[in-house]
């Protein structure tokens, strides 16, 4: 593989929970830094950068792909806003084939067009599907593909699980090169313990939360428009969070290879939370406990 | 602990069910898997078993799928390949079988073939990606798809002969005597008043296998052939006689006798077949009295091969004709449910005679095998040659891969195979003796 230009940054975490319009917000940020970015949504569903460039149509790479042999850059990618390059990888239709083959196919051909050289961005974000099902989810963070990894979650407990098999894939294949974990970005903040939660699974895999992204109403009505938070409302508290998410990105490069809890362990700690959350909706007072 | 393997003689699962759909006549497989795949099977298993190729090169229909069919789905490439195939090939019954990476994407084959059948095209589908197993499971794989499938194609059935037995456990190529040993195994049972129902090579169909819900008994001449008769068992209520190999020499007598029992056959008729087998034997054993001293056969042997091949070689060679079973090594991996009784039975051959026997289808163990027992002839496949000339002996290639010798009808199954495995193994002797006093 030749030099990589720029940073590439991937971002993981379970399906729905926000990983694109993290990303998106993030790239929106960066390019609104003056920073030349491409986002690539590694995902079959091909939404990862919908609200980058207005809800408009971008043929998928596969797609392309599977109708034409020889590809150009201009077939497969758009402008969003502020100059984000957009792609989509794509894949197969629900229940057929192999879409982390397809992710696999994808970034070769990337890499085959010299997508990188030619665009020569600063940031390059991968915006991966849900959970790390098999090998070829791993792709971006595999082969030092991607340098760092970060893992978006909330405080429910399968949206931790995720993130604990991100941490299990980035422990297995950093030391041969993989990426290492960046952060955990905490989003949908919205119950009050929340926070302290998150930040207590970090302190257990041996992670730090480098945002909270607390839910807002300003997400889904730019959403409704097809624009990021920061084109749609610059001047709002949540285009802020985001584009201090974007400043950490940019200015740190603090990277750790996490300690994932197994099974039992994840459990344990998740029954603890479990028993705590109660105590606290109920109002079980104990000596000397302030929360 | 693992270790690596070298030179393993079983091929993979899709191999397995090739072998089986090419030895029957009328039957096209379709490969649904990478391009590999299918000329793998010609150069590694039918082209290494005595020149056994069905059709001299390996003209086989096959998807071979490319990329865009992994991350897609290759359904609709197999599709299309069926239809092609159907309008190249008329064929009695279409098999498709199935490669590693179709497999891993979960490609929906059932409805493919499905899909053939309301075209009214005789389809049958089996999963035979290579991890699965190896090539014995694809036999297993093969056998069970047209014993579970057929009869949803042919709803009718043709009227079976009485007396009809269907012959099972006998893997095309792996042994590589298999076509002259079923028709060997045919000419016996029909001796004595049975309808063979052979299944595999020559002028056997497609019709015979829809013979088989009619048949009176399943015969059983190796552990891989115990799943199609439990199958049998279980849908069509047919008996079996389970052995672990298809004797040769007079232990065939055994068979005949307990066929003519079970399936209440005739017994002068069956007394006087197997006293004229017999005798025939006898004189050629007399014959051979001779040479047999003046050459030096009785000596320790060596002997590598698939279990059923072990067992009927080896006591036919140890029982009948005084040689001393030093080593046998058995490569097909058999269950290890069958391994102690197959020890008990090989190590007793030769009654207090020290007889060891080994499982391992590595060749670097298997040669080390070999050199450590100090037999005086080996008796294996084109891996064992080196090895034993090497170690100074006569070598004779008998097993699975043979690629140094023509099989076309030759058979070491029965009464005419032991007196062509006793020309075959005093060949090689006198040959090796003969190198021995010009050298």
């Amino acid at each position: 593989m030749s030099e990589k230009i720029g940073k590439h940054i991937a971002i993981y975490g379970k399906g729905g929970i926000g990983k694109s319009t993290t990303a998106s917000n993030i790239s929106a940020a960066l390019t609104d830094s003056g920073y030349r970015v491409i986002q690539i949504g590694c995902d079959p569903k091909s939404d990862s950068t919908t609200i980058l460039r207005g809800g408009n149509d971008l043929p998928t790479v596969l797609d392309t792909l599977r109708e034409q042999s020889k590809l150009r850059i201009e077939d497969i990618s758009a402008i969003g806003f502020g100059g984000v390059l957009c792609i989509e990888a794509g894949g197969p239709v629900p229940g057929v084939g192999c879409a982390g083959r397809g992710i696999n196919a994808a970034v070769e051909l990337l890499q085959e067009l010299n997508v990188f050289d030619e665009f020569k961005p600063d940031f390059v974000l991968y915006d991966v599907l849900g959970d790390v099902v098999c090998g070829g989810f791993a792709v971006p963070i595999r082969d030092g593909l991607a340098d760092r990894a970060f893992v978006v979650t909330s405080s429910d407990f399968m949206a931790i699980f995720a993130a604990n098999n991100l941490f299990k894939a980035v422990n297995k294949y950093a030391p041969s090169g993989g990426a290492r974990l960046g952060g955990v970005i905490a989003n949908s903040i919205l119950a009050a313990y929340a926070p302290e939660l998150i930040d207590d699974f970090a302190e257990k895999t041996g992670t730090n939360v480098i945002g909270y992204v607390p839910r807002s109403l300003v997400v889904a009505q730019s959403e409704l428009y097809g624009k990021t938070v920061i084109e749609a409302a610059p001047q709002s508290e949540q285009a802020q969070v985001y584009r201090n998410l974007a400043k950490y990105i940019d200015e740190n490069e603090d990277s750790v290879i996490p300690k994932p809890l197994n099974s039992p362990e994840l459990k344990k700690w998740a029954r603890e939370w479990g028993d705590r959350i109660f105590e606290v909706e109920t109002g079980v007072v104990h000596e000397m406990a302030s929360i | 602990m693992a270790h690596h393997l070298e030179g393993s003689r079983n091929s993979c699962a899709l191999h397995g069910a090739l072998q089986l759909f090419e030895a029957i006549d009328g039957v096209v497989p379709v490969i649904h898997s990478t391009s590999g795949c299918g000329v793998q099977h010609y150069l590694g298993v039918t082209r290494m078993s005595g020149g056994n190729d069905p059709f001299g090169s390996p003209p086989v229909s096959s998807s071979n799928i490319g990329q865009k069919h992994v991350v897609f789905g290759g359904g609709s490439r197999l599709r299309e390949q069926l239809k092609n195939t159907v309008k190249v090939v008329q064929a009695d019954l279409y098999a498709i079988v199935t490669g590693c990476s179709t497999e891993m994407v979960g490609d929906d084959i059932a409805a493919m073939a499905r899909e053939g059948r309301d075209q009214n095209w005789p389809v049958i589908y089996t999963n035979t990606p290579g991890f699965s197993g190896d090539v014995h499971h694809g036999y297993h794989l093969a056998v069970k798809a047209l014993i579970e499938q057929l009869p949803d194609i042919w709803k009718e059935r043709d009227k079976v002969p009485s007396g009809l037995v269907n012959i099972w456990g006998i893997i095309p190529n792996q042994d590589p005597f298999w076509r002259g040993n079923l028709q060997e195994l045919g000419r016996l049972l029909e001796g004595i008043g049975l309808v063979p129902n052979l299944l595999l090579g020559s002028e056997q169909s497609v019709a015979s296998w829809q013979q088989i819900p009619g048949a009176v008994l399943n015969l059983v001449l190796s552990h891989w052939g115990e799943l199609p008769a439990r199958l049998l068992a279980d849908r069509y209520a047919t008996p079996s006689i389970t052995l672990d190999s298809l004797p040769i020499g007079t232990a065939i007598s055994t068979l005949l006798r307990r066929l003519t029992e079970l399936l209440k056959l005739d017994t002068i008729r069956t007394e006087a077949f197997i006293s004229r087998e017999e005798s025939r034997l006898n004189f050629q054993f007399a014959r051979l009295a001779d040479i047999y001293f003046h050459a030096g056969f009785q000596r320790e042997f060596v002997l590598v091969g698939e279990s059923a091949q072990v067992v009927a070689i080896g006591e036919f060679l140890g029982k009948s004709l005084g040689l001393l079973p030093r080593t046998l090594i058995i490569t097909d991996n058999p269950p290890d449910s069958v391994h102690q009784s197959l020890i008990t039975r090989l190590a007793s051959i030769v009654p207090g005679y020290d007889t060891e026997v080994i499982f391992s289808e590595d060749r670097t163990d298997i040669t080390e095998f070999i050199r450590a027992s100090a037999a005086q002839l080996v008796l294996g496949s084109s891996l064992e040659r080196e090895v034993s000339e090497e170690s100074g002996v006569p070598f004779f290639a008998l097993s699975f891969p043979l690629a140094d010798r023509i099989v076309l009808e030759r058979s070491y199954a029965g009464y005419r195979g032991a007196t062509t495995l006793l020309e075959d193994i005093g060949t090689a002797i006198l040959a090796f003796n003969r190198d021995c006093h010009l050298c």
